[in-house]
């Protein structure tokens, strides 16, 4: 879908592209770093279910790793989308993973049983995370990093290795 | 308990604390950030890149804030002509280079989407059209992109807008 050029408006707008399913409620979008891809919310089968789109044809990206985890809440996108952070079910409580599209490895993250995970933020280099945690009724954000765990996802020509089979186009 | 017995219960406890980092899967606290951020108050809506976190505080009897966090000094910058008095903060996100900050506030029971440009200390709202209640915006790390979650006529949806 190609951008609405006659705004009176300095900003070019658009709706996000249909998923193919008609009108349907979209929740929680997060951009990748370089604003090619996009994550989103959609009810699948009554299940909240994230769903991975390039931004301008709506094509969307599978994401198979993550089917009988829902609800998924939360996604956040490397820059150039190649990982998915979110929150999924596990169990009976929510727990961050993070999705490696390239090698279609999946990072779960552990934490003290005490915390709970609300919301996440993944660095578009994927080298830290931030997780809003409840612990005790006070809501805290707290900064992992993620070195050693994750390849740097930089923009091109910042990007130190590549790593995995290359993304979907 | 002798010197000794201290000394290896010392011992005991680092290892222990080395083996459940080990065990958090690769998952290390940065506590140089942590560390200003505990002392914040409650704080949610994170947006993180490799310079910046983006986040919002409130601390028991105030207004929630926007606050930025330097990550190269670990500390939160002044954000003149953001945080106004007579409004709400719900969602912020910024961009990899901390100069666009993009806010979801709530102001005169009507809630309202603002680009804000850190260099001009200027905040320009941005129109909802068709009209809706913004509530969660994503920025993406480029600054060129912004997706915003509106409520429509009971329906959530997702706007996307590039930014001059």
């Amino acid at each position: 879908m190609g951008l609405s050029g006659c705004s009176l408006s300095p900003f070019n707008r658009q709706p996000a592209a249909p998923t193919g399913l008609g009108a349907e409620s979209r929740q929680q979008p997060a951009l990748s770093g370089d604003g090619r891809l996009l994550a989103s919310l959609v009810d699948r089968g009554g299940r909240t279910t994230v769903i991975l789109q390039e931004r301008r044809s709506g094509r969307v990206l599978p994401l198979r790793q993550l089917r009988n985890r829902q609800p998924h809440s939360s996604p956040s996108l490397s820059w150039n989308g190649r990982y998915l952070a979110l929150l999924v079910q596990q169990g009976g409580r929510r727990q961050a993973v993070i999705e490696d599209r390239a090698t279609g490895q999946q990072h779960p993250l552990f934490l003290p049983a005490a915390q709970e995970p609300q919301q996440l933020s993944l660095a578009p280099d994927g080298q830290s995370i931030a997780l809003e945690l409840i612990n005790g009724g006070s809501r805290r954000l707290q900064v992992f990093s993620l070195a050693g765990m994750l390849e740097p996802d930089r923009a091109p020509g910042l990007r130190e290795s590549g790593g995995g089979t290359p993304l979907q186009p | 308990m002798s010197k000794r017995t201290c000394i290896s219960a010392g011992l005991w406890v680092g290892a222990l604390a080395l083996l459940l980092a080990g065990c958090q899967g690769g998952l290390r606290p940065i506590q140089q950030l942590n560390q200003p951020l505990s002392g914040l108050g409650d704080s949610q809506s994170p947006s993180l890149n490799s310079d910046w976190l983006a986040l919002i505080s409130s601390r028991a009897g105030s207004r929630a804030q926007v606050q930025l966090i330097d990550r190269r000094r670990n500390a939160p910058v002044p954000l003149p002509g953001l945080n106004r008095p007579d409004s709400l903060p719900i969602s912020v996100a910024v961009d990899q280079q901390g100069e666009r900050l993009a806010l979801v506030r709530q102001r005169d029971d009507r809630s309202e989407l603002v680009i804000h440009r850190r260099s001009l200390q200027a905040s320009q709202t941005v129109p909802i059209e068709p009209a809706g209640v913004p509530q969660r915006v994503s920025l993406s790390a480029d600054g060129r992109v912004l997706a915003v979650e509106v409520s429509r006529a009971g329906l959530w949806q997702v706007d996307l807008l590039e930014l001059p």
